[in-house]
């Protein structure tokens, strides 16, 4: 866990102080909309259809129950006694007044927390794996680079008004639970021949009107010289990024136009003149890396007889194991996935009270940590095996053990046209419908990994763009439609989606998927994911299905 | 006919004009016939900075012998999300909110254009 020292306490403090006075002054009229709307934006405040939204940073999306507990406090007190997590392992509240804002800045900076960089054109929330410090697939633990790029990222001024918002992700394991390829910089952890760590640098990937997967432009940094490289990255686009045209701003577009071979030639002769000063020196590193070695793990064996007992008695626990734990690299320990997508309910909502509970077991059962995933869940990385069965009883007394992650209903979607002033349609009541049409486990595990995303305008906040299967809600002449993607992956193997056909109406969608589904049920060869089936047999079938199920 | 809308400053409400003040109802707000009067209430709440976020007129139509918004967004601002049946101004149930769920007029909404734009 990253810890503050006086230094960020008192800056936060002070931040919270400043904007109180900010908003003393715009209610007073001192200030215009047109002026305090760009001061309340870069501490995360937005007016939305029905109040005021507040976007907590979550760094890398990591948590600690005393922050968890803060959270759900706030969502009590001052919302209607829920959050919602986001795709970029953040926090939003949908129901905030202005006049309460500063009140609620001083509530988070008391716990280390803050809205600063989760809006504007500046460098926003590292994306980390969810599975940090806790997997044996990586390389290394990219809290550590996580916490080094916030700390010389948070209020850096050269790049506090970029051309466009700039987002960052770091994965340490070869499995990318981070979308990092569909990032502004996605970073991929390796490790050289020598030995030495390293990073893969992809750049201008993104979604939005205008979706790409990055190209790699260097295949091997140095880890040591990873904030110098970034500097160069983010100096040749405040150059050379379009600022004439917000849709053509993001770094993809540059990228894109210049090619990204003469885009990388012109970060490695930025980088030449930087050189090596900018970089953190390795104590620096190795005084970050210390925050996060703190975990200490019991010698164990890799099996419980507790937990195999209980699992054989208990069909509900067995499910859960199946579908929600992954494998630790420690012997006797598990990770655990909290589903945020109970069937009917709002993906990525979690209520204050179910807040407490993760906190609490957090406490008891998982080292004092907690993660938030980008795909809108929660986890616990550290769990002994033996105490899966009385966690896995705790989380379903609370409404928190649906079994199914990675399953069809595990679905991202963003707030939509129910809460977004920039959304077209609505991406919940699809999420919603979709989840009850295979709310049947037997089958949703039959079908196995599947990823629907749906996003409610083409700004993709629900990346349908990467979706196995992609819903974007359209505008057609007033009326809620929606286009299916087929073919999309956010992860290591990712691709753009291809659009299906024409967009349906909203009731027509979670049938559509039902047909998609039962399509690829006939088709699939093996262990085939619906993905790869897409991927052999080609859009043909499931569009002819669909669509003659739509005549 | 049309309304006139907006957020309110210090907790974002939706609100309504109606006679120089601002209501929370949708069942309450001013309905105005003809466009010049929309548009000096619009003009004169464009003036009243520290009460008002971006004041626009609406489309209305007519649903079961009221009026509604004609945009589904303006729809969704005057009853709240429908996700959450509890949550928002349709929390209060009625003849005025159940007239607004069964409105079926479909336009693009003023305000959000306005709102990219900016």
């Amino acid at each position: 866990m990253y810890q503050y020292d006086t230094l960020d306490k008192e800056f936060l403090a002070d931040r919270a102080a400043e904007f109180r006075e900010q908003v003393v002054r715009r209610l007073a009229g001192e200030i215009t909309e047109d002026q305090f709307k760009p001061i309340r934006l870069m501490n995360g405040l937005y007016l939305q259809l029905h109040a005021y939204m507040l976007r907590v940073a979550i760094p890398y999306g990591s948590l600690n129950p005393t922050q968890l507990r803060v959270l759900a406090d706030i969502g009590r007190t001052y919302d209607k006694g829920y959050g919602h997590f986001t795709t970029r392992q953040n926090l939003q509240f949908h129901w905030i007044k202005l006049a309460d804002t500063p009140d609620i800045l001083d509530r988070l900076a008391a716990v280390d927390m803050h809205a600063i960089q989760t809006s504007g054109n500046c460098i926003r929330n590292t994306t980390a794996d969810p599975y940090s410090g806790a997997t044996a697939e990586e390389v290394d633990d990219p809290r550590v680079w996580s916490e080094a790029i916030r700390q010389w990222s948070s209020l850096h001024p050269e790049f506090s008004f970029l051309p466009r918002k700039f987002k960052i992700a770091i994965t340490g394991a070869a499995k990318d639970r981070t979308a990092a390829k569909v990032h502004d910089i996605g970073l991929m952890m390796r490790r050289g021949r020598d030995g030495v760590l390293g990073f893969e640098v992809i750049v201008g990937g993104g979604l939005g009107r205008t979706p790409f997967v990055g190209p790699t432009i260097k295949e091997f940094l140095p880890a040591n010289r990873l904030v110098s490289y970034l500097e160069a990255i983010l100096r040749v686009f405040n150059r050379h990024g379009r600022r004439d045209n917000k849709y053509k701003a993001r770094i993809k577009i540059l990228v894109a136009a210049l090619g990204a071979e003469e885009f990388g030639r012109q970060v490695e002769e930025e980088w030449a003149k930087i050189g090596p000063e900018s970089d953190l020196p390795d104590t620096e590193i190795a005084r970050i890396r210390g925050a996060f070695a703190a975990t200490a793990f019991d010698t164990l064996v890799n099996r419980s007889e507790v937990f195999e007992a209980a699992k054989a008695a208990d069909l509900g626990l067995a499910r859960f194991a199946r579908n929600n734990l992954r494998e630790h690299k420690r012997a006797g320990y598990t990770i655990v996935e909290i589903s945020l997508k109970a069937i009917g309910e709002t993906p990525g909502d979690a209520t204050s009270d179910q807040m407490d509970v993760v906190a609490d077991l957090a406490e008891r059962y998982g080292q004092n940590d907690i993660r938030v995933t980008h795909e809108q869940n929660l986890v616990l990385p550290h769990v002994k095996l033996d105490d899966v069965p009385a966690l896995y009883a705790a989380l379903n007394a609370a409404g928190l053990a649906t079994p199914n992650v990675n399953l069809i209903t595990d679905m991202i979607a963003c707030p939509g046209l129910d809460y977004c002033a920039l959304a077209n349609a609505r991406a919940i009541p699809i999420a919603q419908d979709i989840a009850r049409t295979f709310a049947d486990q037997d089958r949703a595990e039959l079908i196995g990994e599947l990823k629907i995303k749906i996003s409610g305008c083409i700004n993709a906040c629900g990346h349908h763009h990467v979706g196995h299967i992609g819903i974007l809600g359209v505008d057609k002449k007033g009326e809620e439609f929606y286009q299916l993607t087929l073919g999309g992956s956010g992860a290591e193997d990712a691709a753009v989606g291809s659009m299906l056909g024409p967009a349906l109406p909203a009731d027509r969608v979670a049938p559509a998927i039902d047909t998609l589904v039962e399509v690829y049920l006939r088709e699939r060869q093996g262990q085939e994911r619906f993905l790869d089936t897409f991927r052999r047999t080609g859009v043909v079938p499931f569009k002819e299905a669909v669509y003659a199920d739509a005549n | 006919m049309k309304a006139l809308t907006g957020n309110r400053l210090t907790d974002g409400e939706v609100v309504f004009w109606k006679a120089g003040a601002w209501v929370e109802r949708f069942a309450d707000a001013e309905l105005f016939e003809s466009a010049e009067a929309g548009e000096a209430a619009e003009a004169h709440a464009k003036t009243e900075q520290t009460v008002i976020v971006d004041p626009y007129l609406i489309d209305l139509i007519e649903s079961e012998g009221l009026w509604a918004p004609v945009s589904y967004r303006e729809r969704l601002r005057a009853l709240g999300p429908t996700n959450h049946l509890h949550h928002g101004k349709q929390a209060e149930g009625g003849a005025a909110i159940e007239a607004l769920q069964h409105a079926s007029g479909a336009a693009r909404s003023k305000g959000r254009v306005n709102l990219i734009k900016r």
